[in-house]
Protein backbone atom coordinates (compact mmCIF):
# COMPACT_ATOMS: atom_id res chain seq x y z
CA UNK A 1 0.00 0.00 0.00
CA UNK A 2 1.78 3.17 -1.40
CA UNK A 3 0.38 5.62 2.05
CA UNK A 4 0.71 9.52 1.56
CA UNK A 5 1.32 11.33 4.57
CA UNK A 6 -0.44 14.56 4.47
CA UNK A 7 2.38 17.65 4.39
CA UNK A 8 -0.12 19.73 6.93
CA UNK A 9 0.46 16.67 9.10
CA UNK A 10 4.87 15.96 9.13
CA UNK A 11 5.33 19.79 9.15
CA UNK A 12 4.06 20.15 13.50
CA UNK A 13 5.93 16.43 13.84
CA UNK A 14 9.39 17.86 12.61
CA UNK A 15 9.10 21.13 14.13
CA UNK A 16 8.50 19.11 17.73
CA UNK A 17 11.56 17.21 16.57
CA UNK A 18 13.50 20.49 16.30
CA UNK A 19 11.98 21.52 19.47
CA UNK A 20 13.16 18.26 20.89
CA UNK A 21 16.56 18.72 20.06
CA UNK A 22 16.71 22.05 22.15
CA UNK A 23 15.26 24.70 19.93
CA UNK A 24 17.04 25.74 16.65
CA UNK A 25 19.87 23.77 15.72
CA UNK A 26 22.93 25.23 14.01
CA UNK A 27 22.67 25.65 10.56
CA UNK A 28 25.99 23.08 10.17
CA UNK A 29 23.59 20.23 11.68
CA UNK A 30 20.55 20.89 9.26
CA UNK A 31 21.82 19.45 6.62
CA UNK A 32 19.68 16.64 5.40
CA UNK A 33 22.50 14.21 5.73
CA UNK A 34 22.86 15.11 9.06
CA UNK A 35 20.07 16.90 11.00
CA UNK A 36 16.88 14.77 9.28
CA UNK A 37 17.90 11.19 7.52
CA UNK A 38 16.67 10.21 4.17
CA UNK A 39 13.28 9.07 3.80
CA UNK A 40 12.50 5.32 4.84
CA UNK A 41 13.37 3.04 1.88
CA UNK A 42 9.41 1.91 2.41
CA UNK A 43 8.52 5.33 2.19
CA UNK A 44 5.69 7.27 3.26
CA UNK A 45 6.63 10.80 1.09
CA UNK A 46 8.22 10.58 -1.92
CA UNK A 47 11.85 12.33 -2.30
CA UNK A 48 9.87 15.40 -4.09
CA UNK A 49 7.92 16.05 -1.48
CA UNK A 50 10.73 15.35 1.36
CA UNK A 51 12.36 18.07 -0.16
CA UNK A 52 9.65 20.51 -0.25
CA UNK A 53 9.02 19.32 3.35
CA UNK A 54 13.01 20.80 4.00
CA UNK A 55 12.29 23.40 2.34
CA UNK A 56 9.49 24.55 4.29
CA UNK A 57 11.02 23.33 7.77
CA UNK A 58 14.19 25.30 6.78
CA UNK A 59 11.88 28.68 6.04
CA UNK A 60 10.03 28.07 9.49
CA UNK A 61 13.41 28.17 11.10
CA UNK A 62 14.64 31.55 9.63
CA UNK A 63 11.00 33.20 10.37
CA UNK A 64 11.09 31.80 13.96
CA UNK A 65 14.97 32.95 14.33
CA UNK A 66 14.03 36.33 13.34
CA UNK A 67 11.31 36.86 16.07
CA UNK A 68 13.73 35.80 18.69
CA UNK A 69 14.83 38.73 20.70
CA UNK A 70 18.03 40.05 21.03
CA UNK A 71 19.68 41.43 24.47
CA UNK A 72 17.71 44.53 23.68
CA UNK A 73 14.04 44.45 24.32
CA UNK A 74 11.31 46.46 22.35
CA UNK A 75 7.81 47.32 23.52
CA UNK A 76 5.87 49.67 21.83
CA UNK A 77 3.16 50.93 23.81
CA UNK A 78 0.79 54.27 24.63
CA UNK A 79 -2.78 55.40 23.57
CA UNK A 80 -5.22 57.29 21.35
CA UNK A 81 -7.82 58.88 22.26
CA UNK A 82 -10.43 60.58 19.84
CA UNK A 83 -13.32 63.49 21.25
CA UNK A 84 -15.54 66.37 21.33
CA UNK A 85 -16.11 69.00 23.66
CA UNK A 86 -18.87 71.20 23.22
CA UNK A 87 -18.97 74.14 25.85
CA UNK A 88 -21.88 76.69 26.46
CA UNK A 89 -20.86 80.61 26.22
CA UNK A 90 -18.72 80.57 23.67
CA UNK A 91 -16.12 78.43 25.26
CA UNK A 92 -14.69 75.27 23.21
CA UNK A 93 -16.23 73.20 20.55
CA UNK A 94 -14.31 71.14 18.77
CA UNK A 95 -13.37 67.51 17.71
CA UNK A 96 -9.91 66.36 18.67
CA UNK A 97 -7.53 63.48 18.29
CA UNK A 98 -4.32 62.87 19.97
CA UNK A 99 -1.73 60.05 19.75
CA UNK A 100 0.67 59.04 22.58
CA UNK A 101 3.45 56.40 21.35
CA UNK A 102 5.63 55.05 24.34
CA UNK A 103 8.54 53.48 23.31
CA UNK A 104 10.06 50.80 25.71
CA UNK A 105 13.60 49.68 25.67
CA UNK A 106 15.11 46.59 27.97
CA UNK A 107 18.29 47.49 27.35
CA UNK A 108 19.60 44.77 30.17
CA UNK A 109 17.81 43.61 33.45
CA UNK A 110 18.65 46.73 34.78
CA UNK A 111 18.15 49.38 32.52
CA UNK A 112 14.79 50.60 30.85
CA UNK A 113 14.64 53.73 28.59
CA UNK A 114 11.73 55.27 28.32
CA UNK A 115 10.60 57.49 25.64
CA UNK A 116 7.16 59.06 24.98
CA UNK A 117 5.89 61.41 22.33
CA UNK A 118 2.38 63.60 22.05
CA UNK A 119 0.89 64.27 18.99
CA UNK A 120 -2.21 66.97 19.13
CA UNK A 121 -4.05 68.19 16.73
CA UNK A 122 -3.24 72.14 17.40
CA UNK A 123 -5.01 74.77 15.37
CA UNK A 124 -4.19 73.87 11.87
CA UNK A 125 -1.15 72.11 12.61
CA UNK A 126 0.05 68.85 14.66
CA UNK A 127 1.34 69.70 17.76
CA UNK A 128 4.44 67.76 19.16
CA UNK A 129 5.57 66.89 22.27
CA UNK A 130 8.08 65.16 23.86
CA UNK A 131 6.47 63.79 27.16
CA UNK A 132 8.71 61.65 28.57
CA UNK A 133 13.11 60.70 27.76
CA UNK A 134 14.39 58.89 30.74
CA UNK A 135 16.97 56.06 31.38
CA UNK A 136 16.21 54.06 34.90
CA UNK A 137 18.79 51.76 36.15
CA UNK A 138 17.54 49.55 39.05
CA UNK A 139 20.06 49.59 41.74
CA UNK A 140 18.53 46.61 43.98
CA UNK A 141 15.33 45.31 44.88
CA UNK A 142 13.99 48.59 46.49
CA UNK A 143 16.39 51.78 44.85
CA UNK A 144 15.76 52.79 41.31
CA UNK A 145 17.61 55.53 39.91
CA UNK A 146 16.05 57.53 37.32
CA UNK A 147 17.14 60.79 34.75
CA UNK A 148 16.09 62.58 31.98
CA UNK A 149 12.30 63.75 31.22
CA UNK A 150 10.02 61.76 33.71
CA UNK A 151 6.45 62.43 34.23
CA UNK A 152 6.40 64.60 38.13
CA UNK A 153 6.60 62.29 41.19
CA UNK A 154 4.51 64.19 43.46
CA UNK A 155 1.62 64.30 41.33
CA UNK A 156 -0.38 61.19 41.63
CA UNK A 157 -2.41 62.17 38.99
CA UNK A 158 -0.27 62.72 36.55
CA UNK A 159 1.86 59.77 36.68
CA UNK A 160 -0.98 57.31 37.18
CA UNK A 161 -3.81 58.23 35.69
CA UNK A 162 -3.94 60.98 33.06
CA UNK A 163 -3.91 58.48 30.13
CA UNK A 164 -6.66 58.66 28.10
CA UNK A 165 -7.46 54.61 28.47
CA UNK A 166 -6.63 54.88 32.38
CA UNK A 167 -8.62 58.54 33.17
CA UNK A 168 -12.26 58.21 33.84
CA UNK A 169 -13.67 60.74 32.20
CA UNK A 170 -13.10 62.70 28.86
CA UNK A 171 -11.45 65.71 30.56
CA UNK A 172 -8.92 66.02 33.51
CA UNK A 173 -9.78 67.59 36.41
CA UNK A 174 -8.32 71.02 37.45
CA UNK A 175 -5.73 71.75 39.58
CA UNK A 176 -3.67 68.51 39.72
CA UNK A 177 -3.11 68.78 35.29
CA UNK A 178 -2.26 71.48 33.23
CA UNK A 179 -3.10 73.29 36.95
CA UNK A 180 -0.98 73.79 39.63
CA UNK A 181 1.57 71.39 39.27
CA UNK A 182 4.23 70.34 36.48
CA UNK A 183 3.60 67.50 34.36
CA UNK A 184 7.22 66.69 34.03
CA UNK A 185 10.53 66.94 35.62
CA UNK A 186 13.74 67.58 33.52
CA UNK A 187 15.92 65.92 36.32
CA UNK A 188 16.74 63.22 38.61
CA UNK A 189 14.63 60.78 40.62
CA UNK A 190 15.46 57.84 43.39
CA UNK A 191 12.06 55.65 43.58
CA UNK A 192 11.22 52.33 44.64
CA UNK A 193 8.58 50.68 46.99
CA UNK A 194 9.58 48.58 50.78
CA UNK A 195 7.20 45.74 52.23
CA UNK A 196 6.82 46.82 55.80
CA UNK A 197 4.85 43.92 57.17
CA UNK A 198 1.66 43.26 55.17
CA UNK A 199 1.63 47.13 54.21
CA UNK A 200 3.75 48.88 51.63
CA UNK A 201 5.72 52.16 51.47
CA UNK A 202 6.70 53.73 48.04
CA UNK A 203 8.82 56.57 47.65
CA UNK A 204 10.23 58.75 45.30
CA UNK A 205 12.90 61.78 45.80
CA UNK A 206 13.75 64.30 42.97
CA UNK A 207 15.78 67.31 41.94
CA UNK A 208 15.17 68.78 38.43
CA UNK A 209 14.98 72.31 36.73
CA UNK A 210 12.59 74.85 38.61
CA UNK A 211 9.41 76.62 36.95
CA UNK A 212 9.80 80.08 36.04
CA UNK A 213 7.73 82.26 37.61
CA UNK A 214 5.20 84.64 34.93
CA UNK A 215 6.11 88.41 35.78
CA UNK A 216 4.49 89.64 32.35
CA UNK A 217 1.27 91.64 33.43
CA UNK A 218 -0.15 90.60 30.00
CA UNK A 219 0.45 86.98 31.02
CA UNK A 220 -1.68 85.96 33.88
CA UNK A 221 1.26 87.12 36.53
CA UNK A 222 1.96 85.07 39.37
CA UNK A 223 1.67 81.48 37.85
CA UNK A 224 4.41 79.40 37.05
CA UNK A 225 5.17 78.65 33.28
CA UNK A 226 5.98 74.62 33.89
CA UNK A 227 8.02 74.51 30.21
CA UNK A 228 10.72 75.96 31.32
CA UNK A 229 13.50 73.25 29.97
CA UNK A 230 16.35 75.69 29.49
CA UNK A 231 16.50 76.52 32.76
CA UNK A 232 17.72 80.13 31.92
CA UNK A 233 17.76 81.34 35.52
CA UNK A 234 19.48 78.71 36.50
CA UNK A 235 17.04 77.50 39.76
CA UNK A 236 16.45 73.65 40.83
CA UNK A 237 13.19 72.50 42.27
CA UNK A 238 13.49 69.66 45.15
CA UNK A 239 10.60 67.26 46.07
CA UNK A 240 9.35 64.03 46.40
CA UNK A 241 6.45 62.01 47.15
CA UNK A 242 5.27 58.81 49.77
CA UNK A 243 2.96 56.37 49.26
CA UNK A 244 1.62 54.26 51.71
CA UNK A 245 -0.07 51.16 51.08
CA UNK A 246 -2.45 49.36 53.61
CA UNK A 247 -3.79 46.99 51.45
CA UNK A 248 -2.27 46.31 47.67
CA UNK A 249 -5.55 47.91 46.47
CA UNK A 250 -5.48 51.30 48.31
CA UNK A 251 -2.73 54.35 47.78
CA UNK A 252 -2.29 57.16 50.16
CA UNK A 253 0.11 59.56 49.47
CA UNK A 254 1.86 62.91 50.10
CA UNK A 255 4.13 64.77 47.52
CA UNK A 256 6.01 67.95 47.86
CA UNK A 257 8.19 70.30 45.76
CA UNK A 258 10.27 73.58 47.02
CA UNK A 259 12.66 75.98 45.08
CA UNK A 260 13.67 79.23 44.44
CA UNK A 261 11.42 80.32 41.29
CA UNK A 262 12.45 83.74 40.77
CA UNK A 263 14.08 85.38 37.53
CA UNK A 264 17.23 86.35 36.44
CA UNK A 265 18.89 89.03 39.43
CA UNK A 266 15.56 89.11 41.18
CA UNK A 267 15.36 88.57 45.14
CA UNK A 268 14.54 84.97 46.04
CA UNK A 269 10.95 83.57 45.39
CA UNK A 270 9.80 80.86 47.05
CA UNK A 271 7.67 78.29 45.63
CA UNK A 272 6.36 75.07 47.77
CA UNK A 273 3.63 73.24 46.58
CA UNK A 274 2.06 70.24 48.38
CA UNK A 275 -0.19 67.48 47.25
CA UNK A 276 -2.37 64.95 49.48
CA UNK A 277 -3.55 62.21 47.08
CA UNK A 278 -6.17 58.86 47.61
CA UNK A 279 -6.20 56.27 45.11
CA UNK A 280 -8.22 52.94 45.46
CA UNK A 281 -10.38 49.76 43.95
CA UNK A 282 -12.92 47.66 45.60
CA UNK A 283 -13.76 44.64 44.08
CA UNK A 284 -16.36 43.77 46.32
CA UNK A 285 -19.24 40.99 45.73
CA UNK A 286 -20.72 43.15 49.00
CA UNK A 287 -20.89 45.96 46.53
CA UNK A 288 -21.43 43.88 43.34
CA UNK A 289 -18.82 45.15 41.56
CA UNK A 290 -16.18 47.61 41.48
CA UNK A 291 -15.26 50.94 42.57
CA UNK A 292 -12.63 52.86 41.90
CA UNK A 293 -12.14 56.13 44.22
CA UNK A 294 -9.18 58.76 43.42
CA UNK A 295 -8.69 62.09 45.13
CA UNK A 296 -6.05 64.70 45.43
CA UNK A 297 -5.52 68.23 47.03
CA UNK A 298 -3.35 70.50 46.01
CA UNK A 299 -1.69 73.70 47.72
CA UNK A 300 0.31 76.38 45.65
CA UNK A 301 2.34 78.98 48.20
CA UNK A 302 4.24 81.55 46.18
CA UNK A 303 6.52 84.28 47.97
CA UNK A 304 6.16 87.56 47.33
CA UNK A 305 7.39 89.38 44.10
CA UNK A 306 6.84 93.12 42.59
CA UNK A 307 4.57 92.45 39.30
CA UNK A 308 3.74 96.13 39.33
CA UNK A 309 0.55 94.95 39.97
CA UNK A 310 -1.38 95.60 43.26
CA UNK A 311 0.39 93.37 45.79
CA UNK A 312 -1.68 90.08 46.31
CA UNK A 313 -0.96 86.56 48.68
CA UNK A 314 0.21 84.14 46.17
CA UNK A 315 -1.97 81.22 47.10
CA UNK A 316 -3.75 78.31 44.78
CA UNK A 317 -5.70 75.44 45.85
CA UNK A 318 -7.65 72.63 44.17
CA UNK A 319 -8.19 69.34 43.53
CA UNK A 320 -10.89 66.98 43.10
CA UNK A 321 -12.56 63.43 44.07
CA UNK A 322 -13.76 60.93 41.68
CA UNK A 323 -15.67 58.19 42.22
CA UNK A 324 -16.51 55.22 39.29
CA UNK A 325 -18.75 52.16 39.80
CA UNK A 326 -18.91 48.66 37.68
CA UNK A 327 -21.80 46.45 37.89
CA UNK A 328 -19.47 43.48 37.36
CA UNK A 329 -20.71 41.07 39.77
CA UNK A 330 -24.36 41.30 39.00
CA UNK A 331 -24.63 38.12 36.99
CA UNK A 332 -25.33 40.45 33.62
CA UNK A 333 -22.10 40.55 31.54
CA UNK A 334 -23.24 43.00 29.30
CA UNK A 335 -23.85 45.21 32.65
CA UNK A 336 -20.69 45.20 33.89
CA UNK A 337 -19.57 46.57 30.78
CA UNK A 338 -20.68 49.99 31.81
CA UNK A 339 -19.49 52.52 34.26
CA UNK A 340 -20.84 55.53 35.79
CA UNK A 341 -18.48 58.15 36.88
CA UNK A 342 -19.22 61.35 38.94
CA UNK A 343 -16.49 63.95 39.45
CA UNK A 344 -16.32 67.05 41.54
CA UNK A 345 -13.07 69.26 41.07
CA UNK A 346 -12.12 72.75 41.83
CA UNK A 347 -9.49 75.26 41.27
CA UNK A 348 -9.32 78.54 43.78
CA UNK A 349 -7.22 81.77 43.01
CA UNK A 350 -9.62 84.24 43.20
CA UNK A 351 -7.37 86.12 45.26
CA UNK A 352 -4.69 86.31 42.35
CA UNK A 353 -4.70 88.63 38.91
CA UNK A 354 -6.02 85.39 37.86
CA UNK A 355 -9.22 86.34 39.47
CA UNK A 356 -11.21 82.95 39.53
CA UNK A 357 -12.46 80.21 41.64
CA UNK A 358 -14.26 77.22 39.43
CA UNK A 359 -15.55 74.28 40.43
CA UNK A 360 -17.08 71.30 38.24
CA UNK A 361 -19.61 68.79 38.56
CA UNK A 362 -19.28 66.04 36.02
CA UNK A 363 -21.43 62.79 35.41
CA UNK A 364 -20.25 60.82 33.40
CA UNK A 365 -21.37 57.13 31.62
CA UNK A 366 -18.22 54.80 30.15
CA UNK A 367 -19.20 51.90 27.95
CA UNK A 368 -15.88 49.44 28.10
CA UNK A 369 -15.23 47.63 24.69
CA UNK A 370 -12.37 45.86 26.23
CA UNK A 371 -10.01 46.34 29.22
CA UNK A 372 -8.25 48.96 27.32
CA UNK A 373 -10.81 50.35 25.34
CA UNK A 374 -13.35 53.11 26.56
CA UNK A 375 -16.05 55.26 24.89
CA UNK A 376 -16.97 58.28 27.73
CA UNK A 377 -19.54 60.31 27.72
CA UNK A 378 -20.05 63.28 30.32
CA UNK A 379 -22.00 66.40 31.00
CA UNK A 380 -19.96 68.47 32.96
CA UNK A 381 -21.70 71.39 35.55
CA UNK A 382 -19.68 74.34 35.91
CA UNK A 383 -19.05 77.17 38.12
CA UNK A 384 -16.55 80.12 37.79
CA UNK A 385 -16.58 82.59 40.74
CA UNK A 386 -15.26 86.03 38.94
CA UNK A 387 -15.49 84.58 35.28
CA UNK A 388 -17.76 82.74 32.59
CA UNK A 389 -19.37 79.54 33.83
CA UNK A 390 -18.68 76.41 30.71
CA UNK A 391 -21.35 73.96 31.04
CA UNK A 392 -19.81 71.28 28.74
CA UNK A 393 -20.53 68.07 26.77
CA UNK A 394 -17.96 65.82 26.56
CA UNK A 395 -17.24 62.78 24.33
CA UNK A 396 -14.55 60.77 24.12
CA UNK A 397 -13.33 57.23 22.37
CA UNK A 398 -9.82 55.89 24.36
CA UNK A 399 -7.81 52.90 23.61
CA UNK A 400 -4.32 51.81 25.17
CA UNK A 401 -2.09 49.70 23.69
CA UNK B 1 -23.83 79.39 47.66
CA UNK B 2 -21.04 78.57 49.98
CA UNK B 3 -23.54 76.52 51.65
CA UNK B 4 -24.88 74.92 49.46
CA UNK B 5 -20.94 73.87 48.16
CA UNK B 6 -20.21 72.75 51.74
CA UNK B 7 -23.09 70.53 51.70
CA UNK B 8 -22.33 69.00 48.49
CA UNK B 9 -18.85 68.29 49.46
CA UNK B 10 -19.79 66.94 53.02
CA UNK B 11 -22.18 64.53 51.65
CA UNK B 12 -19.89 63.49 49.10
CA UNK B 13 -17.47 62.68 51.81
CA UNK B 14 -19.56 60.84 54.05
CA UNK B 15 -20.57 58.10 50.65
CA UNK B 16 -16.64 58.03 49.91
CA UNK B 17 -15.64 57.28 53.67
CA UNK B 18 -18.95 54.36 54.02
CA UNK B 19 -18.05 53.00 50.23
CA UNK B 20 -14.25 52.44 51.64
CA UNK B 21 -15.62 51.36 54.61
CA UNK B 22 -17.82 48.97 53.65
CA UNK B 23 -15.40 47.81 50.61
CA UNK B 24 -12.13 47.27 52.46
CA UNK B 25 -13.93 45.42 55.46
CA UNK B 26 -15.27 43.07 52.28
CA UNK B 27 -11.98 42.69 51.50
CA UNK B 28 -10.25 42.24 54.68
CA UNK B 29 -11.80 38.24 54.08
CA UNK B 30 -9.97 37.70 51.01
CA UNK B 31 -7.47 34.85 50.85
CA UNK B 32 -3.88 36.99 50.32
CA UNK B 33 -5.26 40.35 50.37
CA UNK B 34 -3.06 41.48 53.33
CA UNK B 35 0.23 39.66 51.72
CA UNK B 36 -0.24 36.40 54.00
CA UNK B 37 0.02 34.06 50.69
CA UNK B 38 0.99 36.29 47.79
CA UNK B 39 1.59 34.75 44.77
CA UNK B 40 1.69 36.35 41.11
CA UNK B 41 -2.37 36.41 40.42
CA UNK B 42 -2.99 38.16 43.33
CA UNK B 43 -0.48 40.86 43.10
CA UNK B 44 -1.31 41.40 39.41
CA UNK B 45 -4.91 41.50 40.17
CA UNK B 46 -4.33 43.83 43.08
CA UNK B 47 -1.65 45.97 42.52
CA UNK B 48 -2.42 46.88 38.78
CA UNK B 49 -5.85 46.79 39.12
CA UNK B 50 -5.54 49.87 41.29
CA UNK B 51 -4.51 52.37 39.13
CA UNK B 52 -5.99 50.84 35.43
CA UNK B 53 -8.12 47.90 33.82
CA UNK B 54 -5.52 45.01 34.38
CA UNK B 55 -4.90 44.02 30.21
CA UNK B 56 -4.74 40.07 29.38
CA UNK B 57 -1.72 37.64 30.22
CA UNK B 58 -2.20 36.73 26.66
CA UNK B 59 -1.99 40.57 25.29
CA UNK B 60 1.84 40.15 24.82
CA UNK B 61 4.69 37.55 24.53
CA UNK B 62 6.77 36.82 26.68
CA UNK B 63 9.18 39.28 25.22
CA UNK B 64 7.31 41.77 25.25
CA UNK B 65 5.73 41.43 29.15
CA UNK B 66 9.70 41.39 29.83
CA UNK B 67 10.00 44.77 28.94
CA UNK B 68 6.40 46.12 29.97
CA UNK B 69 6.58 44.75 33.44
CA UNK B 70 10.38 46.37 33.94
CA UNK B 71 8.69 49.77 32.92
CA UNK B 72 5.73 48.97 35.23
CA UNK B 73 8.33 47.86 37.77
CA UNK B 74 9.43 51.77 38.07
CA UNK B 75 6.06 53.12 37.39
CA UNK B 76 4.34 51.55 39.84
CA UNK B 77 7.30 51.28 42.38
CA UNK B 78 7.13 47.74 42.68
CA UNK B 79 9.53 45.89 44.81
CA UNK B 80 11.67 43.44 43.25
CA UNK B 81 9.54 40.49 44.39
CA UNK B 82 6.40 41.97 43.40
CA UNK B 83 7.64 42.11 40.13
CA UNK B 84 9.22 38.72 39.47
CA UNK B 85 5.78 36.75 40.63
CA UNK B 86 3.71 38.98 38.72
CA UNK B 87 6.01 38.36 35.63
CA UNK B 88 5.95 35.06 36.63
CA UNK B 89 2.06 34.92 36.67
CA UNK B 90 2.13 37.05 33.44
CA UNK B 91 4.19 34.46 31.41
CA UNK B 92 2.65 31.35 32.17
CA UNK B 93 -0.84 32.35 31.50
CA UNK B 94 0.33 33.85 28.01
Amino acid sequence: MNMKVPLAAIVPVCLTLCGAQGGLPARAADSPETAMSAPPPTGFVTRAEFDELRAEVDATKATARATLPGTSEFNLAGYGSAGLVYQENEGDRLFYATFNPLFLWKLSDRLLFEGELEFELEGDETDTALEQAHLAYLLDDYVTADAGKFLNPMDAFVERFHMAWVNHLPDKPLAVYDGLLPESIVGAQLRGGVPVGPAQVTYAVFAGNAPALVTDTNADPGTLSFDNFSNPDGHFVYGGHIGFLPVPALEVGYGLMAGNVAPSGGDDVSALMQSVDFNGVLDSTVLSGMVRLNAQWVWSRLGTFNYGVDAFDNNRDGGYAQIAYRPTKWGIPALGKFEPVYRYDVLEQKDTPTGTNERRNTVGLNYWLTAMTVVKAAYQLDSTDGGVDHNAVLVQFATGF
Amino acid sequence: MQIKNVLIQSSLAAVVVALVGVGYASMAGTPGTADANPDGEKIWAQTCNRCHNVRSPNTYTDAQWDVALMHMRVRANLTAEQYRLILDYLKTHN
